[in-house]
């Protein structure tokens, strides 16, 4: 009747069936809607780039493993690494710039510092930012090799950049309309339709590129592009508990009523004329929003300190893309980020500031 | 009044697979044929053996006397003659003496039934007095001498009395099971601390699961004209918590201190009063996956957890693990002789996948333990700080208020063992340590 052993270990007896190892598998797996739309749009090379970014980043991994003497690939984070850095590369860049990005990402910024849970940047940002420095816009660089499916040669966001400042002014998609930009064929049919039968009623008509944007039928990083895909996977996390809203949600706000105030100024126009919604949909911003900025590891613990920190991504987020270079500015203004949530948590995390606070008093 | 009202902060649900029907009656177990009487079942100094090797023992007889702080009479819960006094290890470790009693002779005197002794004209003193002398401790966990809490202290009024009917664990159902089938005999209880303390204003706190229960004892109160509140809470874990159901009910009014009692030590002093019995049995959760028939069990103290699982059906899987309590707080065991005690509210046995320790991930900053720790703590830096030896800091971040619930493990994804390095930075930070 006596049991051979029994184990003693102690309470809770009761645990999570999800594990952090899981979890990086899962964020992966969010991903996946936005990385089959890229590939849909840009074909092979597309999918040549996830891949070379994956398996730089896994080989990185075992690189490490070799000099760590400890076996960490199965955790998933150096997949979830290379495949972000590779969704945030353009699918015209040269090889070596994901190859280079991931090896970065992994071998200096995660493993240097004591590999999962220590990295005080997100290594795909920091892996991309390195990117960006190296070989100034290879990222977004095009070489119109999908001009037949999509009828843009250039992202929306490069194009708006060339147009500026415009002679007309106004709001991202009309400075694009006046400088002739062209957006493809089936978003003309489809505005042309809802101006005609919907919109024509009402004396008001949608820009031509809204259609394009909204479904992320334009060129840009591979899975940056369709925001509805994007937050299709980032609410299966959101539900399952394994990204935190509030990061993800104060950036994005920040950065849109920033950008609705401020961003006509910065474009050599007026107030409340900036675009919000255009720079929403263009660009990596809700791929970096929901996807790295949410990295726990590199965001505050506390409530409190995750707004002010997605608030801080928001307005770094605008800075950088209306006045800075590197890119559209997402992958800087979150590493900069990461770079100051020490500060954060130490005003904000724990009650051990407000106990000794108390005390003194 | 029946009121409603929320956990004030975090805490977590865990699955209750206990598979105890809510309805199902507390069963009786067995008289066993060997008890094992620990002298240490209450929360300070071990009761003095007053019995020795050959005695002849009476069910019900003093074997144990009080003495020393915050000590507890020890009976003997089944006839019989003492075979041995001895050493022996109690859960957790710690080391007590106790009185082996083989079961010999006339037994059944709990099942005659008893005539009811009045108490409505009996002193403080007299009444406390039966308390004490029965040996009824806190049977909620803290196994704090009951007739202590009770005692009315001069310039320090009570204001709140509190029944505490909910049970300490998921999957625990002990404290439901008896509030279910014992109502009026509570509700008696309730007027005897009335008596005793004299508070402003009664209260039964029942988790929302229990809600079922509330129109029965509404009634029981009719009848014996306690005026009593009833707070729905929760089913959240930690709520049955003794501080965090205070925090739930909150005192209004006039200041005063608050006596809280759960409702298997309510019955104990029921029985000891009204009934002159000695504390010898209690209500304890059988469950688990392993055991064939899980159930509430009324147990003689001193029974053998493998003579539980016997009244259970057997165990039909082999157990990986064996907790006596529940499976957040529950301390594991290792070796089926261990002895049912006043504290013990439940044995939870876990098969041996459910016992396997899992891989630990480092920790990935996700928050999930700041977001369920009920007392506002921040585990993961604590977790640092006393790892780093850091006592003193710890401290000061609040380590003292732990209470080891195990949320924040629970809901680790890492599966860090949180609440077992608290528990050891706890007792460094008790014993000097560093700090």
């Amino acid at each position: 009747m006596e049991p051979a052993r029994l184990v003693l270990s102690s309470a809770p007896h009761l645990g999570m069936r999800s594990s952090s190892a899981r979890m990086a598998w899962l964020v992966a797996a969010g991903l996946a809607p936005a990385a089959a739309w890229g590939i849909f749009l840009f074909g092979v090379p597309a999918a040549i780039v996830l891949c070379v970014s994956v398996g730089a980043a896994l080989l990185a991994e075992l690189l490490s493993s070799f000099f760590l003497k400890k076996l960490t690939i199965t955790d998933g984070s150096a997949f979830l690494t290379g495949l972000l850095v590779g969704l945030f590369m353009s699918p015209s860049t040269p090889l070596y710039v994901p190859a280079a990005a991931s090896a970065f990402a992994i071998l200096v910024v995660k493993q240097s510092f004591g590999g999962l849970g220590r990295n005080w940047m997100n290594p795909a940002m920091g892996g991309v930012l390195f990117a960006l420095l190296s070989w100034p816009g290879s990222t977004s660089r095009w070489t119109g090799a999908f001009a037949a499916r999509n009828a843009a040669a250039l992202p929306p966001l490069v194009a708006l950049r060339q147009a500026l400042p415009s002679p007309t002014g106004g709001a991202p998609l009309s400075v694009l309309a006046a400088s002739g930009y062209r957006w493809s064929d089936l978003d003309a049919r489809v505005i042309a339709w809802i101006n005609t039968h919907v919109f024509a009623g009402l004396g008001t008509a949608l820009q031509p590129g809204t259609f394009d944007m909204l479904i992320g039928r334009t060129p840009g990083p591979i899975g940056a592009l369709s925001v509805p895909l994007l937050l299709v996977g980032a609410a299966f996390l959101l539900r399952r508990k394994i990204i935190r809203w509030r990061v993800p949600v104060f950036f994005l706000s920040a950065f849109f009523f920033l950008t609705l105030a401020l961003g006509g100024i910065a474009s050599g126009g007026s107030w409340l004329s900036g675009g919000p919604g255009f720079h929403l949909f263009a660009g990596s911003i809700v791929l970096g929003a929901l996807f790295a900025a949410s990295d726990p590891v590199t965001s505050p613990l506390s409530s409190r300190g995750q707004i002010i920190f997605g608030i801080s991504l928001g307005v770094l987020a605008f800075v950088m893309r209306f006045f800075g270079s590197l890119g559209d500015g997402v992958a800087v203004a979150i590493v900069l980020g990461n770079c100051v949530v020490p500060l954060i948590d130490s005003r904000f995390d724990g009650r051990a500031t407000a106990l000794s606070r108390g005390r003194r008093e | 009044m029946t009121d409603t009202r929320k956990l004030p902060h975090g805490g977590v649900n865990p699955p209750n697979d206990s598979n105890i029907s809510r309805t199902a009656p507390i069963a009786n177990a067995l008289v066993p044929s060997r008890a094992v009487i620990p002298l240490l079942q209450h929360a300070g100094t071990p009761a003095r053996c007053v019995v020795q090797q050959g005695d002849k023992v009476s069910e019900g007889m003093l074997i144990g006397k009080a003495e020393g702080a915050l000590s507890a009479n020890v009976h003997s819960s089944i006839p019989g003659t003492v075979v041995a006094v001895t050493g022996i290890t109690l859960p957790g470790g710690v080391a007590s003496q106790a009185v082996v009693i083989d079961l010999e002779g006339e037994f059944g005197k709990s099942g005659k039934p008893r005539q009811p002794r009045a108490w409505e004209g009996a002193s403080r003193i007299e009444l406390l007095g039966r308390i004490q002398s029965a040996g009824v401790v806190g049977l909620g966990g803290s196994r704090m001498p009951t007739h202590l809490k009770l005692a009315s202290a001069p310039g320090s009024p009570v204001a709140l009395l509190v029944a505490n009917g909910i049970d300490g664990e998921p999957g625990l159902s002990a404290d439901f099971a008896l509030l279910r089938e014992k109502t009026a005999e509570i509700a008696e209880a309730l007027r005897i601390c009335r008596a005793l303390l004299e508070p402003q204003r009664i209260v039964l706190a029942l988790g929302e699961d229990a809600r079922e229960l509330a129109g029965a004892f509404e009634e029981a109160c009719a009848t014996s004209k306690l005026a009593c509140d009833i707070a729905i809470l929760p089913s959240t874990y930690p709520q049955g918590h003794e501080q965090i159901v205070l925090g739930s009910i909150g005192v209004k009014g006039a200041p005063g201190r608050s006596v809280i009692l759960n409702v298997a030590t309510l019955h104990a002093v029921y029985e000891a009063v009204v009934l002159d019995r000695p504390l010898i049995e209690r209500v304890v959760t059988v469950a688990g996956a392993p055991v064939a028939r899980p159930r509430n069990l009324k147990v003689r103290l001193g029974t053998r957890l493998g003579d539980l699982f016997e009244e259970c059906g057997g165990l039909l899987a082999a157990p990986g693990k064996i907790v006596i309590g529940g499976p957040m707080r529950g301390v594991a065991v290792s070796s089926l002789d261990i002895p049912v005690t006043k504290g013990t509210s439940g044995v939870t046995v876990f098969d041996e996948s459910a016992a396997r320790t899992r891989t630990e991930w480092p920790c990935i900053r996700c928050g999930a333990c700041v977001e369920v720790c009920p007392w506002d703590l921040f585990p993961t830096r604590l977790y640092k700080l006393v790892r780093q030896g850091s006592l003193a800091a710890a401290d000061r971040e609040g380590l003292s208020r732990c209470t080891e619930c195990g949320c924040c493990a629970f809901a680790c994804p890492s599966h860090i063992p949180l609440v077992a390095v608290f528990h050891e930075g706890k007792k460094a930070l008790a014993g000097g340590g560093n700090g």
